[in-house]
């Protein structure tokens, strides 16, 4: 029930979208896709998703390949990152004529709606007409939608744009429970923060290549940047001078400088820190990862290919 | 791997006509057409009574405007049914529905044909507005009965017709302005431009031929008793002349492809009513394109002796057979091949995209 991806390439004309891309995703985990805009990671979903026909590589999406047949589109659910709703539909009428789609008996349909209206908070709202809905509830509504079939693979793309933040941790809370139901979920995201706290392995790619693939526990105990302030400035640099760890002055974007970049690896290495910096008597007042794990990760990823 | 079931198809044509019958426009669009068809039916009716019912009676009146209005009909239902599906692929390419309905389980045919079917029945709709003016032409009488059955039925399958042209366009471009105007022109040249080419190739087809023709040797007498002139035919003989010919047998298709043709041709008349007055469109059409379809005959017939049938020279009035079926067939040939164009555009996954498209 996993979705593998070997070498897959899809080029429009001389355009390389997607060139050489190894992934594998585990059931019962959330795989993150990140990539800068343009990566090839929408084209690499839709290839996925059955939409498209790769030039070259294998895809197998809980073992079919999705270029032949209907049987790997009967397990997967695909949300787009950009998708229409048929505006004058309510939001119900929208989620039965999916599972009518998916060929669900009509009181099937009917009853899976209203399950799915409930799960993304917007029963309230499930006789108004699409149009009325604001960008988020649409996120959400679309996200039922991909949900409609009960996909065994989930495909998403970019599904926090335009979420407001509870949404967004409601989202969380969904993914990692469909997950915890041994489904297989794929999303793509460049809001890499919350993706730290959902996902649990991650693919990097760039420029149509996967280009490093790591759990985002490695990512997190992996060398990067936290940010230590103090009330005494000085005190603290002078402390650091001495203490051989690598450093330097957080100046761009403040107008006080009030804390400094260390570079850690892991978080047993921050606590040791904490407590040296403590008892040397220099008044911390925080320390913090800089940037999220798959942030950084990324960074260093842009920094290499300099 | 195209499956057709019929709840796939039912699926697509339900969300189809439920986006569009929700919005108010198309209510009012209904309401709009059915007054202008009444509207024209009663201007026909009262110029119709003053002219031609004052000598030729309330039949002639009735033939003249069942024949005027289905043509109206016609001509306003070509001019609304591109927009039912012009833009009906395409459109919804453009705002982000189409691929998630492709993603399911529903087959490239399910949802052509779906599309299809919900812009017909909108069409259809149209067209039922528009019985009632066309039963009070029927009730003038003129025109028999069954003549309402076979012209409804044409005209539905006409306008099936140019909604499945238009499928097709919407799935080959684009951009939703292409295959409207694409959709368009292929109505118009249905109609329109056939016309002109055929009118226009008449020169091509056409020449001075030795020909066979049966004339009468007229002889006058005149008689200085009684002042009266004799005329005497003679005899019935066979000669050969030069003459201007158009061979029309080679260009006929081009009117047998036009939709209105195709209903005037396929409409039955009463027969042999007046001959000679042949006065109401469709009848006057019929005639003329059956004949054209015959182009000029084996041998000329001028001699007084001989038979005159209604459509002049033709030796065998069977010869005139009707000309719909190949017209109707042509245009069953194009709408399923928009249909088929559709369901290839539809399928996934798909290997090539067209110019400036997106698939979500």
């Amino acid at each position: 029930m996993s979705i593998t991806a070997q070498g897959v390439r899809r080029y429009f004309g001389r355009v390389r979208a997607v060139d050489g891309i190894d992934l594998e995703a585990r059931a019962g985990a959330v795989t993150a896709l990140v990539g800068p805009n343009g990566s090839g990671k929408t084209t690499l979903l839709l290839v996925l998703a059955g939409l498209l026909r790769p030039d070259g590589g294998t895809v197998r999406v809980a073992g079919h390949d999705p270029a032949i047949g209907t049987s790997a589109r009967e397990v997967t659910g695909w949300m787009p990152d950009t998708f229409g709703t048929w505006e004058s539909l309510t939001a119900r009428e929208v989620l039965t004529t999916v599972g009518a789609a998916y060929r669900l008996p009509a009181e099937r349909a009917t009853a899976r709606a209203a399950e799915l209206l409930d799960l993304v908070h917007l029963t309230q709202l499930a006789d108004a007409p699409a149009h009325v809905l604001s960008r988020g509830q649409k996120q959400r509504l679309g996200l039922a939608r991909a949900l409609v079939n009960d996909p065994q693979v989930l495909l998403l793309d970019e599904p926090a744009s335009g979420l407001d933040p509870r949404s967004r941790v409601d989202l969380r809370h969904l993914l990692r429970d469909l997950a915890a139901q041994g489904r297989t979920i794929l999303v793509s995201s460049h809001v890499l923060a919350e993706l730290d706290e959902m996902a649990d392995d991650a693919v990097f790619i760039s420029a149509g290549r996967t280009v490093s693939t790591q759990t985002v526990d490695a990512a997190a105990s992996a060398v990067r940047p936290w940010r230590l302030r103090a009330l005494d400035l000085t005190a603290l640099t002078t402390w650091l001078e001495g203490s051989g760890l690598s450093w330097r002055a957080e100046t761009e974007g403040f107008a006080v400088p009030t804390g400094v970049l260390v570079n850690l690896e892991g978080e047993a290495e921050a606590a040791a820190l904490l407590r040296d910096v403590v008892s040397a008597g220099v008044p911390v007042t925080s320390l913090a990862p800089a940037s999220g794990a798959l942030e950084s990760a990324y960074l260093a990823l842009e920094e290499e290919r300099r | 791997m195209s499956t057709v079931t019929w709840h796939g198809v039912r699926t697509i044509a339900r969300l189809e006509l439920r986006q569009r019958v929700r919005s108010t426009r198309w209510i009012v669009s209904l309401v709009v057409f059915g007054l202008v068809v009444a509207g024209v039916t009663a201007l026909t009716w009262f110029a119709m009574r003053e002219t031609t019912g004052g000598y030729l009676g309330e039949p002639a009146v009735g033939q003249t405007m069942f024949g005027f209005i289905v043509f109206f009909v016609l001509f306003l239902g070509m001019l609304v049914s591109p927009t039912l599906t012009a833009t009906s692929i395409n459109g919804d390419r453009n705002a982000g529905t189409l691929a998630t309905l492709q993603v399911t389980l529903l087959s490239a045919a399910e949802i052509a044909l779906g599309k299809l079917l919900a812009a017909w029945l909108a069409s259809l709709a149209f067209l039922g507005v528009a019985v009632p003016s066309i039963l009070w032409a029927l009730g003038m009488g003129g025109t028999p009965g069954i003549a309402l059955v076979t012209t409804l039925v044409l005209l539905a399958v006409m306008l099936a017709v140019v909604c499945a042209i238009g499928l097709g366009f919407s799935a080959l471009t684009a951009r939703t302005a292409g295959s409207a105007v694409l959709t368009y022109v292929s109505v118009a040249s249905l109609t329109v431009l056939s016309l002109i080419v055929f009118g226009l190739s008449v020169p091509l087809v056409s020449g001075t031929e030795t020909v066979r023709v049966e004339q009468e040797e007229w002889t006058e007498e005149f008689d200085p008793d009684t002042g009266e002139y004799t005329y005497d035919p003679g005899e019935c003989v066979e000669s050969e002349q030069e003459m201007y010919v158009a061979h029309t047998e080679r260009t006929w298709w081009l009117l047998a492809i036009n939709p209105f043709v195709i209903v005037a041709d396929a409409m039955p008349t009463i027969e042999a009513r007046d001959p000679y007055f042949g006065g109401d469109p469709m009848t006057a059409i019929k005639g003329a394109v059956r004949s054209t379809r015959l182009g000029p005959p084996d041998v000329y017939h001028y001699c007084s002796t001989q038979e005159l049938t209604y459509e002049g020279w033709a030796e065998d009035p069977d010869d005139m057979g009707p000309v719909w079926p190949w017209g109707l067939g042509a245009n069953l040939l194009l709408g399923s091949g928009g249909v088929m164009l559709a369901v290839r555009r539809l399928r996934i996954p798909q290997a090539t995209l067209p110019k400036g498209t997106r698939v979500a």
